[in-house]
This record gives structure tokens, C-alpha cells and sequence, in this order.
């Protein structure tokens, strides 16, 4: 068995353009995230951050390069490889008149979870995410909060090893920042690789091991914390290094 | 193969028939009540007998297969469509089903909603003629892969569309005139003869005359003809929606 919860190896990832020519979102990158890490990927926006996710979730096509989980390859064995991820995108693809009930139901059914091992599961997830109340609720009805609660209880519903958060924490106020960071640590904790993108450095900083930073498709920086910011700098010091800019204006 | 996923999908599918059920099985029911009664009951009082049977008789086939065509149809296609519009197609895309489960769960869902309403007016028709079926097997047949057919079809515009405008355009602009040109309400030899190739080349007419053939041994068609034009159709379409899958048309980025 792989040492490795992901592998990504010469990753490319391009998008058809007007006029017939093509950009490239992901550029040849190579990183990797072991078994029970809490990964950070960090990026501005276009950076290549959620064309990297798609390619690996299989939402998206790979125009190049490979992609293993948990040793799996992401296309040719994709039925395992996809069993061992729950993803939560950006931005809520979900069908909104379903209440969170039926999404979870749902989910997990094409994850291939029987209906009696489902059911414990959904009400450990709806426990967990503090969503008993509203488990009859459509989504289109639910506050900003709470959708992504769902978004979140959708992604782990099946029990993956391979979390992979598009920035679960974007709009969401202080006090649920704080018990997502509470549950995403805790699912750390028990044993689940956590793959990160955030906006937010000081949660990378708080929560992540390990750090891997791209702009432009390509990868700019892929270090432990500890050994990014042993300098005395903080992670968003690096990042701004990164991208060009300096704290309190360019 | 992932048999629960499968499963999980058909059975959302048809969840959705109970959200809107008013609009989705109570309306037809109440359209085909109106077109029984106004065809069937005061108009074909006037036109007698179509072939040895009833008018009503001859029209309640007609109005069972337009029925089960429209409605499979317009599952699979807004079903899809809206999975695309609210990127909700990535909660299958990322789960570990293959193109062809994908594309069965939707076209089983179609094919449901297509015999359910079909079931319903057949019984609205029961309450004015004895609606029989003499062949049950072709009658099972014809029902089942004509709404194959269309919710196949469905899918394909659920994947072209780029808006609610392109959805509703098939739906207005062909299945209704060539449902109705193709023998919905009239016999072929009602029409004049220079016009009666027009009907000969309609697809749909081998639908509409299977099942009458079917439920009251009244054929007009050359029901081999009929035969390998579903058979071609089913598979001819399901190749090229599953190769539409496969290759992420419009649904992978």
C-alpha cells in the first residue's frame, strides 16, 4: 500500500479558449500528501487551485500528468479512487429545493453505502454538524451557515480518507469558523487526510502540517510549516513574498 | 458495477415526481380527461366508427403514447439540464458511478415518470370506454421503449441546452406537430393520398400505431418497419448519449 493519501505527478490542466487556443490553469505540478496530513493549498484566485481539485475529485478532465489516491489512479481505477474522497466545492452545488436529509440519503447511496449502514451514518454526520434540527429543511431555506454545514456533512457522509475542502470556511461568520475548525481537527485527529484551500492564512497557519503555495498553475512553494515559517515570519508574510506584494500594501 | 449508486440514483429520480406531483402526473391527467371528452366523447359521436372500432377506442392509444413520450422526455431533460445549471451533475461526477450507470438512472427515472402518467390516463380513459389491450407483451414493449426512446432524447437536449429557452424548443416545435401528424387522432387514410408519405416518413407514427396495434389489433404500419426503427433508434441513441457522457460534453470542465 501507498505511503500516500494523494499523488500528483506532472499534473496539467488546460481549458479550451475563444479563438481555439488554450490556457493553462495547472502547469506541470508534482506534490504529494501523506496518509493522515493536514494539507494546505493556498493561492489567489485563478491560481489553479479548484482546476487542481476537479482534476483529482474527476469533476474535471486531466489534459495531462497522473493522479493517484491512496494508490489508486484517479482514471483508470477511478470507482476506488473516488470512494475515498468527499469533496466540498466553493460553491454550493446542490440541488436546492432537496432537504439536507434527502442530499445525504442520496449521496451516500452513489458512494455505494448500504441503506442501514447510511442511515447511522447520515444521523452521525447531522449529530456532528448540529443539523438535526433542520434535517427537513430544503436548502434554498437554510441560512449561509448552515448550507455550508451540509456541504460539509455531504462530503464526509461516506466516510472518505481523503477530505478535500474548496474553502469551506468563505462567508461563514467567526463562531462557525471556529466549530468548523473544531470538526476538521478532530476528523484530523481520528485519522482523515485533509486536503485545504483557504483565502484565510491564519487558518492555513492554525490548521495545516504541511503547506503548498501556486500561482499561475505552477507551484511556487511546498514546505512544512514548521520549516516555512522557522524564519520568524508567518505564513501569510511567505505568501505575500510569493506573490509579490508586501503586508500593508504593494 | 455499483449497484446501490445505481440504485440511489434511480430513486432520486423519482422523488422528484413527488415534489411537483400536480404538475408533473396531475396535469396530463387532466389534459387527456379534456381530450377524451372533447374527441372522444362529443367529437367522435359525429365521426362514427375508425376500422371497426369507436373513435375513443382509436384515440386512447395515441393519447397513451404522446403521453408517455412527452413526459419521458421532459424528465431526463430538465432533470439533466438543472443538474447542470446548478453544477449539481459534480455530486455524480465526483461519486464512484460509471457514464453508463449515470445514464441508466436518469433514463430509468424517465421511463417511470413516462409509465406512471401513462397509467393515469389510461384509467381517466377506463371511465369512459373499456380501454382494452390485446397484446400485452407489444403493449409493454411499445410503452417501455418509446419512453426509452425519449428519455434518451431527453437527455441529449438536456446536454445542449444553454438555457430554459433551448429546453422547452424540441417539446414545442417537434414532439407535439409530429405526435399529432402522426396519427394521433386520424386514421392514415383519412388524409389525402399525396399526403399520406408525409406520415409514412414520421417516426412517430410507428410509436402511435404499434400501441393502437397493441391495445386494439388495428395496425396501419409496417410494424417490421416499426420494429427496427425502435431497436435502431434505442441503441443509436443510447451510444451517443453515453459517448456524450464519456467525453464530458458540457458536463466536465
Amino acid at each position: 500500500m501507498s505511503e500516500f493519501a494523494l499523488e500528483v505527478k506532472n499534473l496539467v490542466k488546460k481549458y479550451p479558449v475563444h479563438g481555439g487556443d488554450e490556457k493553462v490553469a495547472v502547469d506541470n505540478i508534482s506534490f504529494s500528501v501523506k496518509k493522515g496530513e493536514f494539507f494546505g493549498f493556498l493561492g489567489a484566485n485563478g491560481a489553479g487551485k479548484t482546476s487542481t481539485i476537479n482534476c483529482i475529485t474527476g469533476i474535471g478532465k486531466i489534459s495531462g500528468g497522473e493522479i493517484k489516491v491512496f494508490g489508486y489512479d484517479a482514471v483508470k481505477d477511478y470507482r476506488e479512487a473516488r470512494k475515498k474522497i468527499g469533496i466540498s466545492p466553493q460553491e454550493f452545488n446542490i440541488d436546492i429545493f432537496a432537504k439536507p436529509k434527502e442530499i445525504l440519503y442520496f449521496v451516500g447511496g452513489f458512494f455505494g453505502l448500504p441503506k442501514k449502514e447510511r442511515q447511522a451514518r447520515i444521523d452521525h454526520v447531522f449529530h456532528e454538524f448540529g443539523l438535526e434540527k433542520y434535517a427537513d429543511t430544503p436548502f434554498r431555506a437554510l441560512s449561509g451557515g448552515y448550507k455550508r454545514r451540509v456541504m460539509l456533512a455531504r462530503a464526509i457522509v461516506h466516510d472518505p480518507e481523503l477530505i478535500i475542502l474548496d474553502e469551506p470556511t468563505s462567508g461563514v461568520d467567526v463562531e462557525l469558523r471556529y466549530e468548523l475548525w473544531r470538526i476538521l481537527t478532530e476528523l484530523n485527529k481520528s485519522g482523515k487526510t485533509i486536503f485545504l484551500t483557504t483565502h484565510y492564512l491564519e487558518e492555513a497557519e492554525r490548521l495545516c502540517e504541511r503547506i503548498g503555495i501556486i500561482f499561475n498553475g505552477k507551484i511556487v512553494a511546498l514546505e512544512n510549516k514548521a520549516e516555512l515559517i522557522k524564519d520568524g515570519k508567518t505564513v501569510e508574510d511567505h505568501y505575500l513574498h510569493y506573490a509579490g506584494l508586501q503586508k500593508n500594501g504593494v | 458495477m455499483n449497484t446501490i449508486g445505481l440504485y440511489a440514483l434511480i430513486e432520486y429520480e423519482v422523488s422528484k415526481l413527488w415534489r411537483v406531483w400536480i404538475q408533473i402526473l396531475v396535469t396530463p391527467w387532466i389534459s387527456a380527461l379534456l381530450y377524451i371528452l372533447i374527441f372522444g366523447q362529443i367529437v367522435g359521436r359525429r365521426i362514427g366508427e375508425i376500422s371497426g372500432v369507436s373513435y375513443i377506442d382509436f384515440v386512447v392509444p395515441g393519447l397513451l403514447m404522446m403521453n408517455v413520450m412527452q413526459s419521458a422526455f421532459s424528465h431526463t431533460s430538465s432533470s439533466l439540464y438543472f443538474r447542470r445549471f446548478v453544477k449539481n451533475i459534480e455530486e455524480l461526477l465526483a461519486a464512484p458511478l460509471s457514464y453508463m450507470e449515470m445514464v441508466a438512472g436518469f433514463v430509468t427515472g424517465g421511463i417511470i415518470r413516462g409509465l406512471v402518467v401513462a397509467a393515469g390516463v389510461y384509467a381517466v380513459a377506463f371511465l369512459f370506454t373499456a380501454t382494452s389491450v390485446a397484446h400485452i407483451f407489444l403493449f409493454i414493449f411499445y410503452s417501455v421503449s418509446v419512453a426509452l426512446i425519449f428519455s434518451l432524447l431527453g437527455l441529449l437536449i438536456g446536454l445542449w441546452s444553454e438555457n430554459f429557452e433551448q429546453l422547452a424548443i424540441p417539446q414545442t416545435f417537434v414532439i407535439m406537430p409530429l405526435t399529432f401528424l402522426g396519427g394521433l387522432f386520424n386514421s392514415i387514410h383519412m388524409l389525402p393520398e399525396k399526403f399520406q408519405w408525409f406520415v409514412k416518413i414520421n417516426p412517430f407514427f410507428y410509436f402511435v400505431d404499434g400501441l393502437r396495434y397493441s391495445m386494439i389489433g388495428i395496425s396501419e404500419s409496417n410494424r417490421t418497419l416499426g420494429f427496427v426503427l425502435i431497436f435502431a433508434l434505442v441503441f443509436g441513441l443510447g451510444f451517443l448519449v453515453w459517448y456524450l457522457f464519456k467525453k464530458g460534453y458540457k458536463i466536465r470542465t
